[in-house]
């Protein structure tokens, strides 16, 4: 049976989740408020699933065929007969939770809701509706048609029914789900917050350089990358952000409290690659 | 594998050191002692014996006095039981010739607090030893500020023997890998503590969602968790910080040592 699926938000990762569903036989009706918003992330996807096509994963015709399931809404009313509607907007606790209470109330009521959250509490965002019950978190990691994990993240109020069907939705989808309570930074941001700030401490106290501390990390450790050319990729802001949002939410629990030379980075704009400077000049 | 064979101390200054170093000749004779933590020792054991030295048995620290002569090198790898760390050194200490270098784990215990227990401080180098690790490329090596450049020709020709690179890091406890990753170890043990996903789930979302080699539950198997755990304990005594205070669960695994739930 194949699950129609409505995404709101179609910037990087509501693109990106559009892209997996259709291609895995998913009906889509992605929403955004203006025509040329999802234009831009159709043409995203289509970019994406082009060099899918020259990579040999799937035919043309596969491409063709998932580019058909894709429709564009910019009526929320639209997604009424999803099966799962997944939010993908800003990550604005506000925003999100004025959203929730707008899916909640247009939904129909055997209709999942789930949230992208990387930063809040599922909890918190369900506390908006009337059916807590229903509202669970599908963290997808960027970028989604790459990555292989969804972070099925279970509220204090979602019912084991909704769980067991985002489930089956991962797997249909081809991605390896693996399930948490809802708690800070689920299992991935919060697992990994001492790789980049014990390295930060090490560097700061002069035991190792930047350069040796990656070369250290990869050869002695067998990671793919060190922790300091890793967060120049993925932006030194992005994982400023995510440190400080863990730290947070633990009340500022200690273990998570992030280094001054990451918010000294940031305020500098060394944010790495994407500015040519981060801990390497690029 | 002598640092100076000739000389009854390891001389001074860098380019004599250099010269007398590049003179060393008796492989053939010399063996390498290992003792220590079981672990560590079957894993240094097995690749230095694949690399062709020979190897003495740890047993003959025991009686050190007859066969001194012959070790070329000795490698001290414990890292759970200080007190034992210790004597060993101090047997080495005193038993091995002046020019023999020793090698020693600092994981839990920094290299210049090692100085400490012996006379020759300038013959002794830390090493990131570690179960598991020296199955990789890289070895770090932490000299004192009493390490003498002829002990680190020594140890840099012997690693170079083994096909390893080194990095060179500041002499601290817990060095520069140990410390990340016993750290990632310890907060994956809370999250499965605090019910926040099962072991396996949080040993795949790390490999799928962050790329890591290893889960951190199954890479703590490999490492043993009583030696993630005497690592983060060595790191809270230094700093006397919150964010290395080992999670009781992880406490209770370097007990029982094996993960029950998996």
């Amino acid at each position: 049976m194949s699950l129609h699926i409505g995404i709101v938000g179609a910037g990087t990762m509501g693109a990106g989740i559009a892209h997996v569903a259709a291609l895995h036989q998913c009906t889509v009706s992605l929403y955004d408020i203006h025509d040329d918003i999802i234009r831009r992330g159709i043409e995203r996807i289509t970019a994406d699933l082009k060099k899918g096509v020259e990579k040999q994963k799937f035919s043309e015709e596969e491409m063709t065929a998932a580019l058909k399931r894709i429709r564009p809404r910019t009526s929320l009313a639209d997604l009424d007969t999803c099966d799962i509607i997944i939010e993908a907007v800003i990550e604005d606790l506000l925003v999100k939770k004025d959203l929730f209470k707008k899916l909640d109330a247009i939904a129909h009521h055997t209709t999942i809701l789930a949230t992208n959250t990387s930063s809040f509490s599922v909890t918190s965002i369900a506390s908006v509706t009337k059916k807590p019950h229903r509202i669970v978190g599908l963290h997808f990691f960027n970028p989604v048609h790459l990555m292989n994990l969804v972070e099925v993240v279970r509220g204090e109020h979602t019912s084991e029914e909704t769980i067991a069907r985002a489930l089956e939705f991962c797997q249909q989808i081809g991605k390896t789900s693996v399930k948490v309570n809802d708690s800070p930074g689920f299992i991935v941001n919060r697992v990994a917050r001492p790789f980049y700030g014990e390295a930060l401490r090490l560097l700061d106290e002069g035991v190792a350089s930047v350069e040796e501390i990656d070369r250290i990390v990869r050869s002695e450790g067998g990671f793919k990358m060190g922790p300091f050319e890793l967060m120049d990729l993925i932006g030194v802001d992005v994982n400023f952000a995510v440190t400080q949002s863990v730290y947070d939410q633990f009340f500022h629990d200690l273990r998570y409290r992030p280094h001054p030379i990451q918010k000294q980075m940031v305020e500098s704009g060394k944010l790495g690659r994407k500015t040519k400077k981060g801990f390497y000049n690029y | 594998m002598k640092a100076n064979p000739s000389r009854p101390k390891i001389q001074q200054g860098g380019s004599s050191t250099k010269k007398k170093t590049g003179t060393r000749q008796q492989n053939v004779e010399s063996s390498i002692l290992v003792v220590g933590d079981d672990s560590l020792v079957a894993e240094y054991s097995a690749v230095i014996s694949a690399h062709h030295f020979q190897l003495l048995s740890p047993e003959k620290i025991k009686s050190l006095k007859a066969f001194a002569k012959k070790v070329s090198l000795a490698i001290e790898l414990s890292n759970l039981n200080l007190e034992q760390k210790k004597k060993n050194l101090i047997l080495l200490d005193a038993a091995l010739p002046a020019t023999t270098a020793i090698l020693s784990s600092s994981v839990t215990v920094s290299v210049l607090e090692q100085t400490e227990w012996i006379t020759l401080k300038h013959r002794l180098a830390g090493i990131a030893a570690l179960p598991s690790l020296l199955q990789n490329s890289l070895v770090e090596v932490a000299p004192s500020v009493h390490t003498l450049e002829a002990t680190m020709e020594v140890v840099k020709k012997f690693f170079a023997s083994l096909g390893k690179e080194i990095a060179i890091v500041q002499d601290r406890a817990g060095l520069v890998l140990p410390r990340i990753l016993c750290q990632i170890i310890n907060e994956a043990m809370f999250a499965v503590q605090t019910s926040v996903a099962s072991p396996g789930d949080i040993d795949t979302a790390m490999k799928l969602g962050t790329n890591y080699p290893l889960g951190p539950i199954e890479w703590g198997e490999k490492i043993g968790f009583d030696q993630v755990h005497a690592t983060l304990d060595a790191l809270f005594n230094d700093m006397h910080e919150e964010r290395y205070r080992a999670c009781p669960l992880l406490k209770q695994l370097a007990v029982t040592g094996k993960f029950w739930s998996k």
